[in-house]
């Protein structure tokens, strides 16, 4: 009976093994290959030519690719540490039994439903330097004297496009933190107050360990989805003022579709993936705590 | 001194009954004002939309910019075909989803752990990795501008998700359930279907939403892939009122409120399923 039982197993896989082999491995392997020609769209009559690692060694000579690194970078690692901060908050604040939880629950879907693409521009009129409602908010508020031209100048550029992402996607982290916080049971705090623990003490050590776990996972997924970041700065600043805010996939993308370099931008696609390997592998612990439970 | 304590207590109740109330109007007005602020201007006419300083309130409200939205461009193919390639995907993604499941967790196949291992590195793999083949080999396959080549292409990334939540819910459906009745002489097939099936039902009406929420919001994918008027999708076509000399602000704030309303009242309806979705989907598990 078990056997037969296999046997359908098997049969049941077939359809996803196919799928990610397809459209996954070789995938995957046909880009690596790619990375190490020279092929450009204009010269496809004369076929790809074999050149080893130069399209890698260009890479530290093109001041863009420089610029777009340190920005995906430093774009995640901000962009990432101000949601897990806030969503902790959150999360702390929806793990109470308070009214409204239901409204708040409900509200902090609305950004995670709303398109990436559509948020982005959603937010590209909202920073318009004289239409805008920021800076008339701001102004308001007398935080600000001048209007401030968010997505004209570089650093304000790259604010406008944090707070953007944060919008969206702080209320996802703070759902998943808040699935850990469940996880805590109400024991344990008891104890820790009639130990004489107060609120801070009980936090650090009590609610922090045994979520940890999860917001690591958490961290991680949203590390590398942020470290993808595409659709966002496509509608917001479509990766400008003068290629301020191009993140990694923009311009891989500008490289393979509008330049038409199919090698180059195989390659900037292959250390995409390589650096979010790297990133992976400095949550290996987390992950292997994931692969466990199957 | 007795007095003195409740009479602090009552304080420190108020004092936290306010600073909740702010929190609760900071929290849900900083979350949802953009969304208002967009709806209100697709009701805006042109005067009111770039008077300096803006204004809160549409001075008339008017329905101009949503008739644009649809004379401008074929929106409403877009939309067709956005919901098209959204329940393929959501289709595909579940029932292949569903059946990989059922093989990891209830069958004693070899290399479960290679196959979830690989699942889970496909969520970690920048799509930008793989688009350029992706995009060559549909261009072969002539499924460039085709509902069925985008679906697929969107299957695969959904598809690590869909197994990981659904193999939960298989593993939850009790191993005597099925010897049982298969004792009375139901073949693995329809125990499968009779019976497994029905319990794991509301995990794929989870799933089921969640990939659909996904797939229409997809863009990468579809502007790669579906380039085309004749198969371009909403989240493609919306980029695409713009042009180098106008930026039609009351045509695309119109536009992004028709994308997102469906989106909005599936998430009002069903954010039960969907919250516990993300919970169990996304790290819990």
């Amino acid at each position: 009976m078990q056997k037969q039982k296999a046997k359908m197993g098997y049969i049941f896989i077939i359809p996803s093994i196919v799928l990610v082999l397809v459209f996954i491995v070789y995938p995957v392997i046909n880009t690596i290959n790619m990375s190490l020609y020279d092929l450009r769209i204009q010269t496809l009559a004369e076929g790809k030519k074999f050149v080893g690692f130069d399209n890698y060694i260009k890479l530290f000579s093109d001041k863009t690719f420089i610029e777009s690194l340190k920005f995906t970078l430093m774009f995640t690692v901000v962009a990432v540490t101000l949601e897990t901060l806030i969503g902790m908050i959150f999360a702390l604040i929806m793990n109470k039994a308070i009214p409204g939880q239901g409204i708040i629950r409900t509200a902090v879907l609305v950004p995670w439903a709303i398109p990436t693409i559509v948020s982005g521009l959603m937010w590209q009129f909202m920073y318009s330097d004289q239409y805008g409602i920021i800076n008339l908010i701001l102004s308001k508020l007398h935080l600000i004297q001048d209007y401030i031209p968010w997505l004209i100048e570089k650093n304000t550029a790259i604010i406008a496009v944090i707070i953007a992402d944060v919008w969206k996607t702080t209320p996802y982290m703070s759902l998943l933190i808040l699935s850990g916080l469940q996880t805590v049971p109400e024991s344990l705090y008891e104890a820790a107050s009639l130990d004489g623990a107060n609120k801070v003490q009980r936090f650090f050590r009590i609610t922090l360990p045994i979520i940890k776990p999860v917001v690591v996972v958490a961290i991680l997924f949203r590390v590398l989805a942020t470290f993808r970041i595409y659709d966002l700065v496509v509608a917001l600043t479509s990766g400008g003022p003068a290629d301020g805010t191009q993140s990694l996939s923009l311009y891989t993308i500008k490289t393979y579709f509008n330049f038409g370099n199919l090698g180059y931008g195989a390659t900037l696609a292959v250390v995409t993936f390589i650096i979010s390997l790297l990133i992976s592998f400095l949550f290996m612990d987390a992950l292997k705590t994931k692969m466990e439970k199957v | 001194m007795m007095k003195k304590n409740t009479k602090s207590i009552k304080l420190k109740k108020y004092i936290k009954g306010v600073l909740f109330a702010l929190f609760f109007i900071f929290f849900v007005g900083g979350i949802i004002f953009p969304f208002i602020w967009q709806f209100l201007n697709s009701f805006k006419n042109q005067k009111d939309l770039f008077s300096i300083p803006p204004t809160f309130w549409p001075s008339e409200w008017t329905l101009q910019n949503y008739i644009d939205v649809f004379e401008r461009q074929p929106f409403l193919l877009y939309l067709k075909n956005s919901t098209v390639i959204s329940l393929v995907s959501t289709a595909l993604s579940v029932s292949i989803g569903c059946l990989a499941s059922y093989a990891v967790s209830r069958t004693d196949i070899k290399g479960k752990k290679v196959f979830m291992l690989v699942l889970l590195s496909i969520t970690l793999l920048p799509p930008i990795t793989i688009i350029n083949p992706i995009y060559k080999m549909m261009k072969n396959l002539r499924l460039l501008n085709t509902y069925w080549g985008l679906a697929l292409a969107i299957t695969t990334t959904q598809l690590p998700m869909a197994v990981w939540f659904l193999s939960t819910f298989f593993k939850s459906v009790p191993n005597t359930l099925e010897e049982s009745a298969m004792i009375d002489g139901a073949s693995i097939f329809k125990c499968f279907y009779k019976i497994i099936m029905p319990l794991v039902a509301p995990g794929l009406f989870t799933v089921s939403i969640l990939v659909f929420i996904t797939a229409w919001n997809q863009y990468l994918f579809a502007q790669v892939l579906n380039p085309l008027k004749i198969r371009r999708t909403v989240t493609v076509g919306i980029t695409l009122y713009q042009t180098d000399y106008t930026v039609p602000w009351g045509t695309m704030c119109a536009a992004s409120i028709v994308i997102t309303v469906p989106l909005i009242i599936v998430v009002l309806l069903l954010q039960r399923k969907i919250i516990s979705g993300i919970l169990d989907g996304g790290v819990k598990e």
